[in-house]
């Protein structure tokens, strides 16, 4: 696998509770007991979820929200405590650092609010928390039915196909299995490669797209040209034609080999955008105080980029499902059951289309696609107004 | 002719010779754009067919060993006896040298031949793909027309009343229609409405033409020419016609709140004219450009809608190709294709410039 795990275990469970405990100890030394417990659960959540990359992100999330409400807000002029605005030039490292997270937990909530109030956005939010949701806890409660069950060919019937009932709630496949056992278990893989691919290939842009236009002269040309170049060739025969190369005996190449292919049109996309930023004031005044590279990059330009970027991170994730699920479809991948892809390919395969009993074989699963392609859409709406920093300004 | 008093002989001559001529001819032909793109175009298609060239050979497996293959399951053979049958058949052979093929590949190339099918009979790889490419470029260009036309037309109704129920409905649909993927339409199509619902029955709408139906201009054939088109063409609508009422809708809001428009109403010219003349037409240009570059990816078509609906296009040939592992082929598709998509660049790039006239009298 990649870097990143989806899978409930004990061990993440612990590690969340601990990292937990760490916003619950600084909401008791603040008087703000309820986000405390509110971040321990989280924690605890994210931990069980994801392990410790999960554990760890949410501590930080959580502990940067709790200090934020330890600092004044605007909603509450007139408490004796610090302002996270407010400048000391003869504060302490640490206190530097509360003042940098209570800024953080700040945003994150004004983030949550936004992410709340557009309706669609939230709708998908909720849409993919339910998939990701599905495919980590599912799991636990559903064991996985991977056996040929010839006894549970009914009478009369010729296949093993059966239409839902209410013993099995999705019917069975070919073999007998139960379909709704697979939706829980296959989807896991689809969607973490997918999201892979979508975080690389938007990296990849985002970098060689910045660095383009900041540099520019030679590297900006040939980078540009290699852009050009890849998106001339069709997309997915390409694809194909490399997939049959390398054999994936991991999933994660194919998430890289994705990304190698479509990085081209977000980064040249990114260059536009960052050659007329650079010629912006404030940029050109940041220059001028010669404030370096890096800051400049990141304070100035990079804000204003976040809500082009994320945006597009999510279509590239979407696209990257889509080719995922193409070529498993196609039989071009090693076939790794359970898996969303596999089952149509199988499906397929084996006569699904033509048989009115097997159509849930195919049918869950692409609905299952269509459902969390549709949250992705909508989530993007929800995602423009959290990192669009004049939208965001007004609260 | 006498002899001129001023010159001396080891100066250049002041009136312009040739060569300065040709210099300056030729000054002005790079700095055309239509020459400097051309250059560009067949550059990128050079360096496309290199490296697809290697790629393609890099694949396990050739084409000899997927065809022993193929007879020592089917025909029981040993592998020594299949392997004297596959070299009578095909006249390719997988020891020469890289560069040796490569050349003579490109040698070929440059006289527009693009070479002989390795696995199917010696055809000319031309002669394939004349076969399939009408196919896809009917199935997808109508997919294509269609949808742009639905697109422009609703897209420019949702922005004209906009915040509307209509507007609404219509902007609901054309997320979901662009949210989900083609092949989820497809399966949608055929289990739904053809297995669960027996709307149609699947196998009249499937493949490509009834076999028994001669090929010609009489009306069963056309008939059911249409008849299995038809799905495809409704699958490639419904993914892609969201895509162009989402950018026709928004691009038009940006135009009416353009101050001509508002001068145009101050004028008091009719509002069919404002609409027409004045929104429209500005709203569509960004969408041109678009819609020349979708034509490029025509031919690419989709390798998966037409492997579902078994449609004999050239996505579904390519697909088949490269599972016989036949090089020239899949190299005389790849370039066909990239061929297509660097054209209708600069067609986009051509077209701008003539149908937006702030372009053209900005670069001069």
């Amino acid at each position: 696998m990649g870097f990143l795990i989806a899978v409930a275990t004990i061990p993440g469970l612990i590690i969340g509770i601990l990292c937990g405990f760490v916003p619950l100890g600084i909401g008791l030394r603040y008087q703000q007991l309820k986000w405390g417990i509110v971040g321990l659960a989280l924690c605890g959540l994210a931990g069980f979820s994801f392990g410790l990359i999960g554990g760890f992100i949410m501590l930080v999330l959580t502990t940067a929200v709790v200090i934020s409400y330890a600092f004044v807000d605007r909603e509450d002029p007139f408490t004796s405590r610090a302002s996270i605005e407010a400048v000391n030039f003869e504060e302490s490292q640490l206190e530097f650092l509360m003042r940098q997270m209570a800024a953080l937990g700040r945003t994150i909530r004004q983030s949550v609010r936004a992410l709340i109030r557009n309706k669609a956005g939230f709708l998908g939010f909720i849409g993919i928390l339910f998939f990701v949701g599905i495919s980590v806890f599912g799991p636990l409660f559903i064991e996985y039915d991977g056996d040929t069950h010839v006894e549970r060919l009914q009478p009369g019937a010729r296949t093993l196909f059966q239409k839902p009932s209410s013993e099995f709630i999705l019917g069975l496949d070919w073999k007998g299995r139960d379909i709704f056992s697979h939706m829980v278990h296959g989807g896991q893989n689809l969607i973490i490669t997918s999201i892979e691919a979508g975080l690389i290939a938007t990296l990849v842009a985002v970098v060689v797209g910045a660095m383009a236009a900041m540099i520019g002269g030679v590297v900006d040309q040939i980078l540009s040209a290699i852009a050009n170049f890849i998106l001339t060739i069709p997309q997915f025969p390409l694809l194909l034609v490399l997939a049959s190369i390398l054999s994936f005996s991991n999933r994660f190449y194919l998430a890289f080999l994705f990304a190698a292919l479509s990085w081209p049109a977000l980064m040249r996309a990114v260059r536009a955008q960052v050659l007329s930023l650079r010629e912006r004031d404030y940029v050109q005044a940041a220059v001028a105080l010669d404030l370096g590279l890096p800051h400049i990059i990141i304070r100035e330009v990079l804000p204003n980029l976040m809500s082009y970027i994320v945006v597009n991170m999510i279509f590239s994730i979407r696209s990257a499902m889509y080719y995922i699920v193409g070529l498993v479809f196609l039989g071009l991948v090693p076939l790794e059951e359970p898996d969303w892809g596999v089952m149509i390919y199988v499906g397929r395969q084996q006569g699904a289309i033509f048989n009115s009993d097997g159509a849930s074989m195919i049918l869950s699963p692409v609905v299952a696609i269509a459902l969390f392609q549709l949250s992705l859409i909508l989530f993007t709406r929800s995602l423009e107004e959290v990192f669009n920093p004049r939208l965001r300004s007004g609260l | 002719m006498g002899a001129i008093p001023f010159r001396r002989t080891d100066q250049p001559v002041s009136q312009p010779s040739l060569w300065s001529l040709s210099k300056r001819l030729l000054r002005a032909v790079y700095r055309s754009y239509i020459f400097r793109v051309t250059v560009q175009g067949i550059l990128t298609l050079w360096v496309v067919t290199t490296c697809t060239f290697y790629m393609i050979r890099k694949m396990p497996n050739n084409p000899i060993e997927v065809k022993i293959d193929e007879f020592q399951t089917k025909q029981n053979l040993t592998y020594e006896e299949a392997r004297s049958k596959v070299a009578g058949l095909f006249d390719y052979d997988p020891d020469a040298p890289f560069i040796e093929q490569y050349t003579d590949y490109m040698g070929n190339l440059v006289q527009g031949d693009l070479g002989r099918s390795i696995t199917t009979g010696r055809t000319p790889v031309s002669q394939q793909i004349a076969k399939y490419l009408p196919w896809t470029l009917f199935a997808v260009g109508l997919g294509l027309l269609i949808s742009f036309v639905i697109g422009m037309i609703a897209g420019a109704a949702m922005a004209y009343w906009r915040g509307t129920v209509f507007d609404n409905v219509m902007t609901a649909f054309a997320s979901i229609s662009y949210g989900i993927p083609d092949f989820v339409i497809a399966f949608m199509i055929l289990l739904i409405g053809g297995i669960q619902l027996e709307l149609f029955q699947v196998g009249d709408y499937i493949g490509s033409v009834d076999p028994e139906i001669k090929a010609g201009f009489n009306p069963e054939y056309i008939r059911s020419l249409l008849q299995h088109v038809l799905l495809p063409v409704t699958t490639y609508v419904l993914a892609s016609v969201g895509g162009w009422m989402l950018t026709m809708k928004s691009s038009t809001i940006s135009t009416l709140g353009e101050d001509y428009i508002t001068v145009a109403h101050a004028r008091g010219l009719s509002q069919r004219r404002i609409l027409f003349g004045y929104v429209g037409r500005n709203a569509m240009l960004p969408l041109m450009t678009r819609l020349a570059i979708s034509v490029g990816f025509v031919l690419s078509g989709s390798i998966i809608i037409e492997y579902i609906f078994i449609y004999p296009g050239l996505g579904k040939y390519l697909f088949e190709m490269t599972g016989k592992r036949d090089y020239t082929t899949i190299q005389g598709i790849f370039l066909v294709t990239s061929a297509a998509v660097v054209i209708s660049n600069i067609l986009a790039d051509l077209l701008y410039g003539v149908l937006d006239p702030r372009v053209r009298v900005g670069s001069k």
